[in-house]
């Protein structure tokens, strides 16, 4: 019954964070991809079949024995998961982190470029001043102006440093 | 020849030590920061180069090898193994990195190589080659996790918008494909009790078909995703123009080739009958993805969006030959796969040579955009003809690589019988043709603009030399392996009938895996169909 | 700023919780707790100390030490594997028993790794948080400036 109860969850985890990956803000697709990673999370802690085990550590002294094999925990699941909670938790701080500078360079939750006509409202009456229309979409080239623009100012820039 | 296992640890700690330490220099303030950033890369570089032609001297003589970390017996510490499939891609991803590393030295802006360029660049490396000689399911999904979390700073390094918006959307894709990986390992974990590669392919026999198609598909999925196969494929064209041109060239011979070399190593040993049964599906994604890839780049505006596209292209004839990799043959069964190999590596080179020179002239000119270049063949003429025979080597002219690849791969799809594909592969190469026409005849040809800005400090002799020398090397073995074709089919058939002799892995891994489950069938496929499970 | 008995706290709970950690830290190999779990606390400590001075003090006075620390952890890691080469192969755990006092003291290559991990930990989590609480910092500091006028 817990096994079903846990596919369950996961399954509604899932379909959460993809409705919510879908949607249109920034900060939504951050919490989706966060349940969707604790989907996964919690798809790997059922692989570990939901029993009630001791912590798998046996004292210095004592034999292992085959007769212990039932009582206890799986702790690879266990490694797997924090393992895997590291990983998406780093991942979620890099794009928390570019989704925060793309917000300080155009001002704008939402994302540029396709999305240029889209308004930000839900009413579709609002008056026209009210609605947000987005920044215009990046130049694919505006890299090669930093490097241009850099090694112009400034002829020493290669060994200048700080 | 006789080397000590503990070498095949190597690969992974020798970028690993360098990186570390040049991200430790990270925190000196010291004008020659960078400078000796660069000498760590260059050392670590070299050392896994020729620590890879080692390893290759020795798979391809017939050795493979295998290593426990920690030394824990096979299924329950972390595996590693080295075959020639590994040490092929081991070797040209050194390559690479080794001819991309001097173009990088040249361009890299002060600013992005300040901001760590080159330790990304060296964990990007330790990624990928802990990816090729893992014998572990998770630990693959770490190694990838890695690679991914280097290539996501090497892809924003610099912050400009484009690179953002760009990067938002390769973590989130990216992502996605990374957390089906993590569900695949848990649901094999969950239903094998095992996540070492040869104990999985021991047991995968016994399951049931259902569990077996939920684990494969899911793997198709992830690994198709990090390859940018057909309806997976988004993040790469999204991103792929937005960084240095050096780090996209670095990225297209490793980012998407790991994915592939994934599938190739997976596939065949978890599942070898699965290919066969699903060949229509593989193939049809294999067909889908050359087309839309070549289609998609037709409608490009910038040299480097439209070879980005040709990269999922490309991808769709790897395809191809992971679908008929199996397929009985009149050479054999497994030179499908053989041949899927050399086209990866044919792939791999080709294509960061057209990324090289492609972002030379980017550099050069300060524009990128079809419609404002032009008579770049009379300012660099070298360069122009350098970038002609890549092309066309992508194309699959003779006397080049991509035309013994091409060759090969239509000759075993033509003769396992699945000819609507052949047909397909035939026609995209064709478009394949054109496009890469359009873009030399928009880039190359006509009349120069007065517009152009070369930066002063790529006017140097020496920037002139890295910007080309690499190109002419890539280009230059694409014709080698082209012209003198047999020692490197001989050397891919070594790979690939290793990757299929599941019950050698087995035994190079740890013998007593099997006899723990004697009750399973196992045996190679389709030699021993039977023993197999089928 | 003047968040004066958030300054007190942090002037005695940031050493206590820097001590837990690393209490946490020595018991990790054979009782919960570990490198990673030492590593995030010592970054919670520092939030302290961001949130009770600014981001921008805690900057000057750690910033440039944090992506370093993250190699040196990174180092130290590695060192650890390849010192496991002398007993036998890469990440071979190596241990050392001493006696000190009566009691036994043990120490060996996989605490060596966990430091390298705690050191990571510390160092990404920091610049994280340091990354954020500048951003929420300048938000602020906007909302104040448009807030004045009418």
């Amino acid at each position: 019954m817990t096994a079903i109860m846990l596919a369950v969850l996961v399954g509604v985890l899932f379909a959460c964070g993809a409705y919510m990956i879908l949607l249109r803000g920034q900060i939504k697709l951050v919490l989706g991809l966060g349940l969707i990673t604790h989907a996964v999370n919690l798809a790997l802690f059922g692989t570990g079949k939901l029993t009630r085990g001791a912590p798998p550590i046996v004292p210095h002294e004592q034999q292992v024995t085959a007769a212990m094999a039932g009582q206890f925990a799986d702790p690879l699941p266990q490694a797997l998961i924090l393992t895997a909670i590291v990983i998406s938790f780093g991942v979620t701080a890099f794009i928390v982190v570019l989704i925060y500078r793309r917000d300080a360079l155009t001002g704008s939750d939402l994302a540029p470029g396709e999305l240029a006509t889209v308004i930000n409202t839900s009413d579709p009456f609002a008056p026209f001043s009210s609605r947000m229309v987005m920044p215009e979409a990046a130049d694919d080239y505006d890299i090669l102006q930093f490097e241009l623009d850099e090694v112009y100012d400034n002829p020493q820039a290669e060994g200048a440093d700080e | 020849m006789n080397v000590h296992p503990t070498i095949l640890a190597m690969p992974v700690a020798i970028p690993l030590l360098f990186g570390a330490l040049s991200l430790l220099m990270q925190g000196i303030r010291t004008p020659h920061r960078v400078r000796v950033q660069q000498i760590l890369a260059g050392i670590a570089i070299g050392a896994n180069l020729i620590l890879a032609l080692l390893l290759l001297s020795y798979t391809l003589s017939g050795g493979r090898m295998s290593f426990q970390m920690g030394l824990w017996p096979a299924p329950f510490g972390i595996t590693v193994y080295i075959d020639g499939l590994s040490a092929i891609m081991l070797t040209t991803v050194g390559l690479l990195s080794a001819l991309i590393f001097p173009f990088a030295v040249a361009t890299m802006d002060a600013e992005r190589a300040r901001l760590g360029f080159y330790p990304m660049a060296l964990f990007l490396l330790m990624g990928a080659n802990g990816a090729f000689i893992t014998g572990d399911l998770f630990n693959l999904y770490v190694f990838y996790e890695v690679l991914l979390m280097s290539s996501f700073v090497l892809l924003t390094l610099g912050g400009t918008p484009s690179q953002i918006n760009g990067g938002i959307r390769y973590v989130v894709l990216n992502l996605m494909g990374s957390m089906m990986l993590l569900l695949a390992a848990g649901i094999t974990y969950g239903t094998l009790g095992t996540l070492n590669m040869a104990h999985i392919a021991v047991r995968m026999g016994a399951t049931p078909y259902l569990v077996q198609a939920v684990i494969a598909g899911l793997l198709l999925i992830a690994f198709g995703a990090k390859a940018a196969a057909f309806p997976v494929f988004f993040w790469l064209p999204s991103s792929y123009h937005t960084p240095h041109p050096a780090v996209t060239a670095l990225f297209s011979g490793v980012l998407t080739k790991v994915g592939m070399y994934s599938l190739f190593r997976t596939f065949p040993l978890f599942f070898p009958w699965l290919l066969d049964e699903w060949q229509p599906l593989i193939l049809t994604i294999a067909g889908l993805t050359m087309v839309i890839g070549v289609l998609g780049a037709f409608a490009q505006p910038t040299i480097r969006r439209l070879l980005s596209f040709h990269i999922i292209s490309q991808i769709g004839y790897m395809f191809m030959g992971l679908g008929v990799a199996m397929a009985p043959t009149p050479y054999g069964v497994g030179f499908g796969l053989a041949l899927a190999i050399l086209f990866l590596v044919h792939n791999q080179i080709v294509k960061t040579a057209l990324l090289l020179g492609g972002g030379a002239v980017e550099l050069e000119t300060g524009t990128g955009k079809l419609n404002e270049l032009g008579g770049v063949v009379a300012l660099r003429p070298f360069q122009a003809a350098l970038f002609f025979l890549a092309a066309f080597s992508l194309a699959g002219f003779p006397p080049t690589s991509g035309f013994i690849g091409k060759l090969g791969l239509l000759e075993v799809t033509f003769s396992s019988g699945s000819w609507v594909i052949a047909a397909v592969s035939v026609f995209v190469s064709l478009l394949t043709t054109m496009s890469m026409i359009r873009l030399w005849q928009y880039v190359f040809w006509g009349k120069p603009h007065s517009k152009y800005r070369m930066p002063k400090k790529l006017a140097t002799q020496g920037a002139s030399m890295a910007m080309t020398v690499p190109v002419l090397i890539l280009v230059v073995l694409s014709i080698a392996i082209g012209v003198m074709a047999q020692p490197a089919l001989d050397a891919v058939q070594v790979a690939a009938s290793q990757v299929i002799d599941r019950v050698g892995y087995v035994e190079t891994v740890g013998p007593e895996l099997t006899a723990s489950d004697l009750q399973i069938p196992f045996g190679n496929y389709p030699a021993d169909a039977v023993a197999a499970g089928r | 700023m003047t968040e004066i008995y958030l300054r007190l706290v942090n002037l005695i709970l940031t050493p206590l919780i820097i001590l837990v950690a690393i209490l946490l830290f020595l018991r990790g190999h054979d009782l919960p707790g570990g490198g990673f779990i030492a590593g995030l606390l010592v970054a919670a400590a520092l939030e302290l100390t961001i949130l009770s001075r600014g981001a921008t003090v805690t900057r000057e006075q750690y910033g440039p030490w944090l992506i370093p620390l993250v190699g040196l952890g990174l180092l130290v890691a590695v060192i650890a594997g390849l010192l496991g080469i002398y007993g036998g192969g890469f990440f071979h755990g190596m241990w050392i028993e001493f006696y000190l006092g009566g009691d036994k003291i043990k120490m060996g290559t996989p605490q060596l790794f966990d430091l390298g991990v705690m050191l990571v930990v510390i160092g990404m989590g920091v610049t994280y948080l340091l990354r954020l609480s500048e951003a929420a910092e300048a938000v602020s500091k906007n909302d104040a400036v448009e807030g004045e006028q009418p």
